[in-house]
C-alpha cells in the first residue's frame, strides 16, 4: 500500500516534470540549439516518461491489488458469517437481498477502497502541485483560468447524483418488466386459455414505453453532463489562450512557459472531475458498508450460550414438549399453542393434520431451528438449549417434503450425512431408500451430477436421496416430514417397511397427509390450529370417531376409487 | 477440457459476420438516424480537434510575431466552436440513446410476441428463468453494445483518423515520424486484447460460480447447518473466491502493463518529434506553432487507442447474447388461423371427439382412439387413474397441442379450422392448480376484460359463493395478491378460479378438480359453486371426488388412454361395471 502511494506520487511528479521539460525545450529553441542538445532534451522526456510508466505500473498493482485482496477477505468473512446465522435470520431476510449485499454492496466498498483512495491521493497531489507550478509561471492568468474549474467538480457531483437516481429508476422498471415476463411464462397456460395474449402485449408495451422514457431521461442528463464538462474545460483553455496569449505578447511569460501552462491545465481536468467522483464513491461506499455491517453485526439467536454439558453428551432419543407456544418471527398468528407431547425413546409417532395445522412447526422446534416463545422442548429430559447444537443435529435428522439438494454428484449429496462413509455404507442406505434401480439407470451412477437443486431428478428420486442422506447420518431421532409425498403407494410402503426394520430403537416421527401410512405408527397425534386435537393409537382414534376417523374414512374412499380405476 | 470447445466457439462467434449483419439489420429501420448520428460524431470529433489548431494559429500568427490584433477573433472563434461542440455532442448522445432504446423496444416486442406464439412443447422443455433472460437481460446487453460499443467505435476511429489527417496536413514528414511507432502500438493493443479477453472471460465464469454458490448456500443454509457442513462449504466457497482473485490479478496485471505502455509510446513519439521537429525548426523548415500543435495532438492521439482495445471486448459479449436471442426468434411458431368467421355465432356447446389419437412423444400414445359426443348443456364426468390420459383430453380440446389422428368438433366444426383465439373464447378452464397473477382480486377475476362492470363481477362472485371470503379481506376486491397467490388458502384460490371462469360466460366449461383436500365447509361451498358453473352449460369435469359423479349426465372411464366405459350415467349404472362400483362406494357412505 505504501509502495503504491509512493509510486503514485512518483507518477505525478514525472507527469508534472514533462510539461516543464517541454517548456525548456521550446524556450531553448529560440536560441537555436545544437542537435545534440535537442537529442538530450528528447532523451530527458523519454526518461521521465519511462519513470512515469514504471511507477504507474507500480501504483496500479499496489493500489488496485490490495483492494482486490480486501474484497476477497471481506467476501470470505461475510460468507463465514452467513454460515453462522440462524434460521430466524434467514426467515426475515430474502436470498435476493442478501445476494445483492454480498455482490453489489461489496463491489461498492471495494471501489471506494481501491479507486476512491487512489483518486483522492492523486487528485490532491496533482491539483496542489499543478496549481503551484501554474502560479509560479503566472499567478494572474492562473486565477482567471481556474475560475471555471470548480464548476466542473460541482457539475460532476450534482449530475452523478441525478444520473444515479435515474439509473435506479431504470433498474426498478427493468425488474418490473422481468416480473411481467416471468409471470407470463409461468402462467402461460392460464393466459392462453383465457385468450389474454393481446392484453398482455398491451401491458408489456406500456411497460416497455415507460422504460424507454426513463432511459431517455438518463440519456438527457448524461447528454448535458458530458459535453458541458468538456465545454467548461474548453472555456478554461480558451481563457488560457486569450489571457495567457496576451500575457505572453506583453512579455510577462515566455512561449515555453505558455505551452507548459497549457500542459498543466490539461492535467488538471481529470483530478477536478475526480474529486466529484470520489465524493460520490465515498457516499456509495459508506451506504454499502452500512448494509454489510447490518449483516455482519447480526447475531444468531439460536446459539450455544446455555450449554453446560460437554460435547461427549450422548442423545438416547426421547423427546418431550412441555406447554410449548411458538410463533414465527413477524407472524401475526401463533403456530403452536400450548402443546404437550411425550415421545419415548424408540417409539414411532405419526403426526397428521391439514396444511397449516402446525406439524412442521413442531418439527422445527425439535431440530431447534427456532426457540419456543414459552414452554420447554426436552431431549432425554434435558432442555434442548442446554445441548450443543452440533450434537443435537448430528442425532436428530429430518427429511423434508421438498428436500434441498446441492448441485453436486448424488454420492456427495448422500455423503452430506456422513463424509467419512465408505462405498458399502452408501450402497446400503441407497438400497434402504429404494434408490438402487434409479441410480443404475443414470449415466454415471452415483457420480451423476444432479444439476442445480437436483433438477435432473424426479420429485420421488429427490425425496429418496434425502432419505438416504439422513439414514447415512445414523440418527437417534429420525423425522420424516411428508417425505414420501411424491412416491406411489407401493414404493412408499416398501421404503417404510425397510426403514422400520433398519431403524430398530430409533425414535421415528412421521408427518404425513396419508392416514393409511400414519396408521402403521405406534401412536398418532392429530393437529389443528397449532394444537393437538386428538391423540392415541389408530384403533383408539377410530373409536373416538372424531376428526381423525372422519378424515381416515374419506381417504379410504378415495383410495378405493383409485383402486377400482386401476 | 470440457470448457475448451465452448471457448473456441466464442472465438468463432466473434468473427461471425452473418450474425453481425443480422444485428445491423435492426438498425436498418433507423438508417437515416444512424447516419445522422455518425455525422454528428464526425462533427464533434472535428470540433474537438480544432482547439489545438487554433492554439497553433495563435502562436504562429500572433504570439511569436507579436501581433495582438486578431487574437480576440481567434478567442471568439474558439468560443463558438466550444458552443457548437456542446450542442452537437448533446444531440449525438441523445440520438444514439434514442436509437438504442427504439431498437431494444422493437426487439423486445418481437420476442414477447414470438414467445406467446410458441408451442407449449417449448415451455415444457425450457425453464422459466432461461426464457426470461432472453427477453430481458440479453436484449439489455445488446443495447449496451449498440449504444456504447458499436457506434462509439466510430468516434474513436474518427478521432484517430482525424488527428492523423491534421498531423499530415501540418507537416507530413513529422507525421511519418510518428508512424514509426504504429506497428508497436498495434502489437501492444493486440497482445493486451487477447490476454485481457481471456482473463475477463475466466473471471466472469468465476464470478458466476461464486454467485451461484452463494445463492445455493443461502437457499440451502438450514440444511447444511443441520448436517454441520459449514467448514466444508466454506472451503469450497473460498476456493472459488481465490480463483476469481487470481483472474482479477491477472487482468489487473495486463492493464497495469498496457495502460502505461501506451503512455510510453506517446512519449516516445513526443521525444521523436522534439528531436526531429526541433531540428527542423532550428533549420527554419517549420514554424514553432506547428511543433506545439503537434505535441498537443499527440497527447490526444493515444486515448482512442486505449478505448478501442476495451470496446472490442464489449462487442464480443453482446454477440453471444444476440445469438441466444436469435435462437429463440428462430424457434418455429404455431400457426393461428387468422380468418375471423366462426366467432359471430354464439356457441351451442356440442362437443364431439372422433377417433382421437395423441402422443407427446412420437409413437407413445397417451390417448388411443377416443370418441365421445356431448350434447349442448350436458355434463360429462371423466374418471380414471393417475396417468390414464384425463388431462390430455383437456390439452387436446383447448388445442394446447394438436392431435395426431382423428378430429375434435365443436358444434360440428373441427377445431383445426377455427381461429385458436375464437376456440378458446368459447371455452373456460378451471385448472387443477390455480395460477394467480400478482395484482388485485378484481384483476384476477376479470383478467384482461377491464371493461367488465363491477356489477357483473359481483354477480359472478355471488354465483360461485366467493363473496364471503372476499368481503373478509382487508381491501376486498382491491386486495393485492402476492406472487403465486401467497396469502390465500387453497379453497379461496379455487373459488377465485371458478369466478374467473364464470366471468367469461363460456359456452363450454372444463373443470379439472383439485385433488388436495380442503376443510368440509369449504368443500360444501365448492360443490355448490360447481353446480352453479355447470348449470345449463356443456361441462366436462375431470372428477376426483365421488360426489361430483352423482351430478353428471354422462360419464367416461379412462384406462391407459383408452375408453373402458362410456355413456349416459343411468346406462352405466345398469351395466354394473367400474362406474357402478364407484357410484356404489359413494352411496354406501
Amino acid at each position: 500500500m505504501t509502495i503504491g502511494i509512493v509510486a503514485l506520487l512518483l507518477t505525478d511528479a514525472a507527469g508534472l516534470a514533462i510539461p516543464w521539460a517541454l517548456k525548456s525545450v521550446i524556450d531553448s529553441l529560440s536560441s537555436k540549439p545544437q542537435t545534440g542538445a535537442l537529442l538530450s532534451m528528447a532523451g530527458l522526456i523519454f526518461f521521465l516518461s519511462c519513470i512515469q510508466a514504471a511507477s504507474r505500473f507500480g501504483w496500479r498493482k499496489c493500489l488496485f491489488g490490495p483492494a482486490r485482496l480486501i474484497e476477497r477477505d471481506l467476501l470470505n468473512h461475510l460468507f463465514r458469517h452467513f454460515l453462522s446465522l440462524d434460521t430466524p435470520f434467514y426467515q426475515t431476510h430474502s436470498v435476493g437481498d442478501m445476494m445483492s449485499r454480498a455482490t453489489n454492496d461489496l463491489r461498492a466498498v471495494r471501489e471506494f477502497v481501491g479507486l476512491g483512495l487512489l483518486i483522492w491521493v492523486d487528485a490532491v497531489v496533482v491539483i496542489v502541485s499543478a496549481l503551484g507550478l501554474m502560479f509560479w509561471i503566472h499567478p494572474v492568468v492562473t486565477f482567471w483560468v481556474l475560475l471555471p474549474l470548480p464548476i466542473v467538480s460541482l457539475l460532476f457531483f450534482n449530475f452523478i447524483k441525478k444520473i444515479g437516481e435515474g439509473h435506479a429508476a431504470v433498474q426498478v422498471h427493468l425488474s418490473k418488466i422481468t416480473s411481467q415476463v416471468q409471470e407470463n411464462v409461468a402462467g402461460i397456460r392460464t393466459l392462453h386459455t383465457f385468450v389474454q395474449e393481446e392484453h398482455q402485449k398491451k401491458l408489456f408495451d406500456k411497460l416497455n414505453r415507460e422504460y424507454i422514457d426513463k432511459n431517455l431521461r438518463v440519456a438527457k442528463l448524461y447528454g448535458i453532463f458530458s459535453p458541458s464538462y468538456i465545454f467548461t474545460l474548453g472555456i478554461s483553455a480558451l481563457v488560457s489562450l486569450w489571457i495567457g496569449g496576451n500575457a505572453t505578447l506583453a512579455g510577462e511569460m515566455t512561449l515555453g512557459e505558455f505551452v507548459a501552462f497549457n500542459g498543466y491545465l490539461l492535467m488538471l481536468s481529470w483530478p477536478m472531475m475526480g474529486l466529484g467522483y470520489v465524493i460520490n464513491l465515498g457516499q456509495k461506499g459508506r451506504v454499502a458498508m452500512g448494509r454489510l455491517l447490518e449483516i455482519l453485526n447480526a447475531e444468531p439467536l439460536v446459539n450455544d450460550s446455555l450449554v453446560q454439558n460437554d460435547r461427549n453428551f450422548l442423545i438416547r432419543g426421547s423427546v418431550a414438549f412441555k406447554s410449548v407456544t411458538f410463533s414465527y418471527p413477524n407472524a401475526n398468528k401463533t403456530s403452536l399453542n400450548d402443546v404437550d407431547l411425550l415421545i419415548p425413546k424408540g417409539q414411532r409417532l405419526g403426526i397428521v393434520g391439514r396444511v397449516g395445522a402446525g406439524k412442521t412447526s413442531l418439527i422445527n422446534l425439535i431440530l431447534r431451528l427456532y426457540d419456543p416463545e414459552s414452554g420447554v422442548v426436552e431431549i432425554d429430559g434435558l432442555p434442548i438449549n442446554q445441548i450443543p447444537l452440533d450434537v443435537l443435529r448430528k442425532n436428530v435428522v429430518r427429511v423434508e417434503q421438498e428436500p434441498f439438494l446441492f448441485s453436486m454428484s448424488i454420492r456427495d449429496n448422500i455423503a452430506l450425512g456422513d463424509s467419512s462413509a465408505d462405498d458399502s455404507q452408501i450402497l446400503s442406505v441407497v438400497h434402504s431408500a429404494g434408490l438402487q434401480d434409479d441410480i443404475e439407470r443414470l449415466p454415471n451412477g452415483l457420480d451423476t451430477l444432479i444439476g442445480e437443486r437436483g433438477v435432473s431428478l424426479s420429485g420421488g428420486q429427490k425425496q429418496r436421496v434425502a432419505l438416504a442422506r439422513a439414514l447415512l447420518a445414523g440418527p437417534k431421532v429420525l423425522i420424516l416430514d411428508d417425505a414420501f409425498s411424491a412416491l406411489d403407494g407401493d414404493t412408499e410402503s416398501q421404503v417404510l417397511t425397510e426403514i422400520l426394520s433398519r431403524l430398530d430403537n430409533v425414535t421415528l416421527i412421521l408427518v404425513t397427509q396419508k392416514l393409511q401410512t400414519a396408521r402403521k405408527m405406534d401412536f398418532i397425534v392429530f393437529m389443528e390450529d397449532g394444537r393437538i386435537l386428538e391423540q392415541g393409537t389408530h384403533n383408539e382414534l377410530m373409536q373416538t370417531n372424531g376428526k381423525y376417523a372422519h378424515t381416515y374414512r374419506n381417504q379410504e374412499l378415495a383410495m378405493d376409487m383409485e383402486i377400482t380405476l386401476q | 477440457m470440457k470448457n475448451k470447445p465452448q471457448g473456441e466457439s466464442l472465438e468463432d462467434r466473434y468473427l461471425d459476420w452473418a450474425l453481425f449483419r443480422r444485428i445491423l439489420s435492426y438498425l436498418l429501420a433507423f438508417k437515416n438516424w444512424v447516419i445522422l448520428s455518425i455525422l454528428l460524431l464526425l462533427v464533434v470529433s472535428v470540433l474537438n480537434l480544432a482547439g489545438p489548431y487554433l492554439t497553433k494559429i495563435a502562436i504562429d500568427d500572433h504570439i511569436s510575431v507579436n501581433k495582438i490584433e486578431g487574437l480576440d477573433k481567434i478567442a471568439l472563434l474558439y468560443f463558438g466552436i466550444l458552443v457548437a461542440a456542446f450542442a452537437c455532442q448533446f444531440a449525438q448522445i441523445w440520438l444514439l440513446q434514442w436509437i438504442g432504446q427504439r431498437v431494444m423496444y422493437g426487439m423486445r416486442t418481437e420476442i414477447f410476441t414470438h414467445m406467446h406464439r410458441l408451442p407449449f412443447r417449448y415451455f415444457d422443455k425450457n425453464p422459466i428463468g432461461k426464457i426470461v433472460t432472453r427477453v430481458v437481460n440479453d436484449v439489455e446487453s445488446l443495447n449496451e453494445m449498440l449504444t456504447s460499443g458499436l457506434i462509439l467505435v466510430f468516434n474513436d476511429v474518427f478521432t484517430l483518423v482525424g488527428i492523423f489527417c491534421v498531423l499530415l496536413f501540418l507537416d507530413w514528414r513529422l507525421a511519418l515520424v510518428v508512424c514509426l511507432i504504429f506497428p508497436f502500438l498495434v502489437m501492444a493493443a493486440k497482445a493486451y486484447r487477447v490476454r485481457a479477453r481471456d482473463a475477463v472471460r475466466k473471471n466472469r465464469s468465476h464470478v458466476s460460480r461464486i454467485n451461484s454458490a452463494l445463492e445455493e448456500n443461502l437457499s440451502g443454509m438450514t440444511l447444511l447447518q443441520l448436517f454441520g457442513r459449514q467448514n466444508e462449504f466454506y472451503k469450497k466457497f473460498s476456493d472459488a473466491n481465490e480463483d476469481k482473485l487470481h483472474e482479477d490479478m491477472r487482468a489487473l496485471h495486463y492493464s497495469s502493463v498496457f495502460m502505461p505502455s501506451i503512455d510510453l509510446f506517446s512519449s516516445i513519439a513526443v521525444g521523436l518529434i522534439i528531436w526531429y521537429g526541433g531540428g527542423r525548426f532550428v533549420q527554419e523548415e517549420i514554424p514553432l506553432g506547428v511543433l506545439v500543435a503537434f505535441l498537443q495532438y499527440l497527447q490526444k492521439f493515444f486515448e482512442p487507442v486505449r478505448d478501442l482495445a476495451e470496446k472490442f471486448n464489449i462487442i464480443q459479449t453482446a454477440m453471444a447474447s444476440s445469438e441466444r436471442i436469435f435462437e429463440l426468434l428462430d424457434t418455429p411458431v404455431e400457426i393461428i388461423h387468422s380468418q375471423i368467421e366462426t366467432r359471430v355465432k354464439p356457441v351451442q356447446g356440442r362437443v364431439e371427439f372422433k377417433n382421437v389419437w395423441f402422443a407427446y412423444n412420437e409413437g407413445d400414445y397417451i390417448l388411443k382412439d377416443i370418441s365421445f359426443t356431448l350434447e349442448p348443456g350436458e355434463t360429462l364426468a371423466i374418471v380414471g387413474a393417475t396417468g390414464s390420459g384425463k388431462s390430455t383430453i383437456i390439452n387436446a380440446l383447448f388445442r394446447f397441442y394438436d392431435v395426431e389422428k382423428g378430429d375434435i368438433l365443436i358444434d360440428g366444426c373441427s377445431i383445426k379450422d377455427m381461429n385458436k383465439y375464437d376456440l378458446r373464447r368459447q371455452l373456460a378452464l378451471v385448472p387443477q392448480d390455480v395460477f394467480l397473477f400478482s395484482g388485485s382480486i378484481l384483476d384476477n377475476i376479470r383478467l384482461g376484460n377491464t371493461s367488465k362492470e363491477m356489477e357483473e363481477v359481483t354477480a359472478v362472485v355471488d354465483a360461485v359463493h366467493a363473496q364471503e371470503f372476499i368481503e373478509s379481506l382487508t381491501d376486498k376486491f382491491d386486495y393485492q395478491i402476492g406472487e403465486g397467490g401467497k396469502g390465500l388458502s387453497l379453497g379461496q384460490r379455487q373459488l377465485l378460479s371458478f369466478a374467473r371462469a364464470l366471468a367469461v360466460n363460456p359456452g363450454i366449461l372444463v373443470l379439472d378438480e383439485a385433488t388436495s383436500s380442503v376443510d368440509s365447509e369449504t368443500e360444501i361451498l365448492l360443490q355448490k359453486a360447481v353446480g352453479e358453473l355447470t348449470h345449463g352449460r356443456t361441462s366436462i369435469i375431470i372428477a376426483h371426488r365421488l360426489s361430483t359423479i352423482k351430478h353428471a349426465d354422462k360419464a367416461l372411464v379412462l384406462k391407459n388412454g383408452e375408453i373402458v366405459e362410456w355413456g349416459l350415467r343411468k346406462e352405466l349404472l345398469r351395466k354394473k361395471g367400474i362406474f357402478y362400483n364407484l357410484y356404489k362406494m359413494q352411496a354406501d357412505r
